[in-house]
């Protein structure tokens, strides 16, 4: 089983997804780094799962997937939000309130 | 073989993955994307998880990129972000310093543990049948029978999702000004 | 076709214990049910909704009473993925009344904006049934879907106030860190799912041994989980969205997001932690030590250089969030683990009553003055004597003055951490000791303001209360004080500190 190699995998897979969100400035491309990390993490609960033989793993992964889809649907929606009072969505530019 | 598999997935999720977060354009950062998604469902069949490759291909590199890439349009193609002009000073070479630091640290962490994980912990439950719909089944016996509350819940919260974008989203019809 | 497939599968259905998840059931049906309503009323009616929203908590706190009452045993279902306890009751009941308060709150300001009051309730009611539902989640797939359940529709009440810039922007950076959080949090669950095999908590914690194979992969699984869960509290240095947001989100909103959404967050937090980790306690006691501390005395000295009441709340509800950690930071196993469960537990109910009843009176203050400065509040004691007083009552019990609440909860905490003994121990509780004491700097100058300062304007107008205020100001003040006059009603749970043992069934 190649379990160690996967989890390598979903570990550069995960920092690649940290490094953009933190160093992207456009809303809809922090969103996608955000996708990566949750592909990271399916990734590895399923080399687990299947290392394990348990279908936990299987099913955790499925819930993983449902609600990334809720949560993109809403994010988007927000970015078409802040786009319609603001005309931008880069985020430096989210900055009315500070202190 | 196996290590053939793995290798080839493995490059496409990288470079879709570096894709995603260097290309300057949206929208080839959306396709980059796809290639990720679609190494990460290779991926997941050669884990013998068929379902979820499914699941895989259908909701994200379909519906999920698919809605990512209408937004994109609809705020515009020609907004590319200039990487080369860069406001926060900072937050990139940070960005940098995180993501290696983040990296050593979990390859560390899971070549010291090697033998944790390879091991198995003894719960062995025996699940690979020869049966090609076993994936599937066992799936379906994990959600509806331990994990039925979370699943039932799951379904509210996509309504609610769904009720909450539209007022969102939804022009003002009491003509107040919002253009 | 399909029943001969059928009949190939060997299928037992579940059994289900209904009256254990009928709170869950109600409010589901609840969410439903207003959304329904709320298609079919006219404008003129939406206040309908609201009414329903607290009929439906109202309603949903009747199965948590008979199920505290029923039975003394835990009822556990799944194989333990799910478990009725007197943790889990008092949190539920705690969530379900702290929500109501919320509806009171909400009712006149929501209301007085002119649009989505359905959406409104539909949303808050989904993210209170996100909570009741963590306070029973024993492993690890139902607390992640609990807590996407009780985010996802917070984000979007933050960002409600859709015409307005600043509700926006604390929606999307609400949004954009919370997510980036559940993400990291996730990346934690899948590496603790992996070394254990098993996603139920108390599987987990017969898995995590000290003596065993203890890696470096257990170390960063539960680092990345409790990081995840310090965003949801807001502990620094992963509170930076917690000002923005609190500021920018209509004031209701921001009554429930300090108070409920981040009690759930102390509870997956105290869950993951005591039933699931508990043996890898020199993992995250020193973390969670350095995050306590930090929190405290961050929060606390930016609240003194805020002008802005709500945004001076908000550094003071990070800075509490600091003294509810401190007892877990030191008291995670051993004898101190039963005190510092209740410690937590007790602190979480009173800074529900106290924070609820302050920003109540925010509300109904900034109904004459229509600001958020601190300096708006000038001579309200002159012209409406009894949200000065109340105001005062809330601002003492904040600051932890007896014998309101908030005295009996930071005593609980100390006694929790002193209960330790050890170095850490009393370096942590000095360290709270002088952020109880600089605390008294800002809380006081809004005291000054209502009781010795003039009003801005001349301002003396007397300010209407509307009924639902009154309500939500009676129930949040009679519950400071009495829990400070009786503390022995909150004391009694130290039950809970037999819940230790008794957790992980």
């Amino acid at each position: 089983m190649l379990t160690v190699q996967f989890l390598l995998l979903g570990a550069v897979l995960f920092c690649i997804g940290v490094y953009g969100v933190l160093a992207r400035k456009n809303a809809v491309m922090v969103l996608m780094s955000i996708e990566l990390i949750l592909n990271s993490v399916n990734l590895n609960l399923l080399a687990f799962s299947s290392r394990l033989g348990s279908i936990d793993g299987n099913t955790f992964a499925l819930y993983v997937i449902a609600v990334a889809a809720a949560e993109v649907g809403v994010g988007l929606a927000m970015v078409l939000l802040i786009y319609r009072n603001r005309r931008t969505i880069a985020l430096d530019e989210l900055s009315d309130m500070k202190g | 073989m196996e290590l053939v598999v793995f290798v080839i997935a493995a490059a496409m999720v990288i470079v879709g993955a570096l894709g995603v977060i260097l290309r300057p354009n949206p929208v080839h950062a959306a396709l980059s994307l796809v290639l990720t998604l679609f190494g990460v469902a290779v991926h997941f069949v050669a884990l013998e998880a068929h379902f979820l490759a499914a699941v895989q291909v259908i909701v994200y590199a379909g519906a999920i990129v698919v809605l990512f890439l209408f937004v994109i349009m609809l705020l515009g193609v020609d907004r590319t972000e200039d990487i080369s002009i860069e406001p926060f000073k900072v937050q990139r070479p940070m960005a940098l310093v995180v993501g290696v630091g983040v990296i050593g640290l979990v390859t560390a962490a899971v070549s010291s543990s090697r033998d944790a994980i390879g091991r198995g912990n003894g719960l062995e439950i025996p699940t690979v049948t020869g049966d090609n719909d076993s994936n599937v089944r066992q799936i379906a016996r994990s959600v509806f029978g331990d994990y039925v509350v979370a699943f039932e819940l799951t379904s509210v919260l996509l309504v609610v999702a769904v009720v909450g974008t539209v007022m969102l989203t939804r022009r003002i019809k009491t003509g107040k000004g919002e253009s | 076709m399909l029943a001969s497939i059928l009949a190939q599968v060997p299928w037992q259905a579940p059994s289900i214990d209904y009256h254990a998840i009928a709170p869950e059931i109600v409010l589901a049906a609840g969410i439903v049910l207003i959304i329904l309503v709320d298609l079919f009323v006219g404008e003129s009616k939406k206040w309908v909704t609201a009414s329903l929203t607290g009929f439906v908590l109202l309603g949903a706190l009747i199965p948590v009473l008979t199920l505290a009452v029923s039975d003394p045993d835990a009822r556990s279902l799944f194989d333990g993925r799910y478990v009725i306890d007197e943790y889990a009751l008092t949190l539920k009941a705690l969530f379900l009344i702290a929500g109501y308060v919320v509806v009171l709150l909400s009712q006149n300001h929501v209301e007085e904006g002119d649009y989505y009051q359905g959406e409104y309730y539909t949303l808050l009611l989904t993210s209170l049934t996100g909570m009741v539902m963590m306070a029973s989640s024993r492993d690890l797939v139902s607390i992640f879907v609990a807590l996407e359940f009780l985010s996802i529709p917070a984000y979007m009440l933050a960002a409600w106030r859709k015409r307005d810039r600043k509700s926006n922007e604390a929606g999307v950076k609400y949004y954009l860190l919370g997510v980036f959080a559940s993400a990291v949090m996730l990346y934690g669950m899948s590496l603790l799912y992996g070394v254990t095999g098993s996603t139920l908590l108390s599987e987990i914690g017969r898995q995590i041994t000290v003596d065993g194979d203890f890696g470096g992969v257990h170390a960063l699984a539960i680092v990345f989980v409790v990081v995840g869960f310090a965003f949801k509290v807001s502990a620094v240095p992963f509170h930076t969205w917690a000002p923005d947001t609190y500021e920018g989100a209509p004031t209701p909103v921001t009554a429930f997001l300090s108070v409920a959404s981040k009690a759930a967050g102390f509870v997956a937090l105290v869950t993951i932690l005591y039933v699931g980790v508990p043996q890898a306690k020199d993992v995250w006691q020193p973390f969670l030590w350095v995050l306590a501390a930090l929190t405290m005395t961050v929060g606390n000295l930016l609240a003194l250089r805020q002008s802005n009441i709500v945004r001076m709340l908000a550094y003071s509800s990070i800075s509490q969030g600091g003294f509810i950690l401190m007892p877990l930071a030191v008291a995670g196993t051993g004898d101190a683990a039963g005190p510092a469960l209740q410690a937590v537990v007790v602190y979480l109910l009173v800074y529900a009553a106290m924070n609820l009843g302050m920003f109540a009176v925010v509300i109904a203050a900034a109904r004459t003055t229509r600001s958020g400065e601190i300096s708006s509040f000038g001579g309200l004691f002159s012209y409406a004597p009894g949200l000065g007083v109340l105001m005062t009552i809330f601002l003492a019990s904040l600051a932890g003055i007896p014998p309101l609440g908030g005295w009996i909860a930071k005593f609980a905490a100390f006694r929790a951490v002193l209960e330790a003994g050890n170095g850490w121990a009393y370096g942590i509780a000095v360290i709270g000791a002088v952020n109880s004491v600089i605390a008294f700097g800002y809380y006081g100058n809004v005291m000054r303001e209502v009781w010795m300062k003039p009003a801005p304007n001349g301002e003396t107008r007397a300010v209407a209360t509307p009924t639902s205020l009154v309500a939500a100001l009676t129930i949040t003040g009679a519950a400071t004080l009495l829990l400070g006059v009786l503390p022995g009603t909150v004391l009694r749970f130290g039950d809970l500190a037999d819940l230790v043992g008794a957790f992980g069934r």
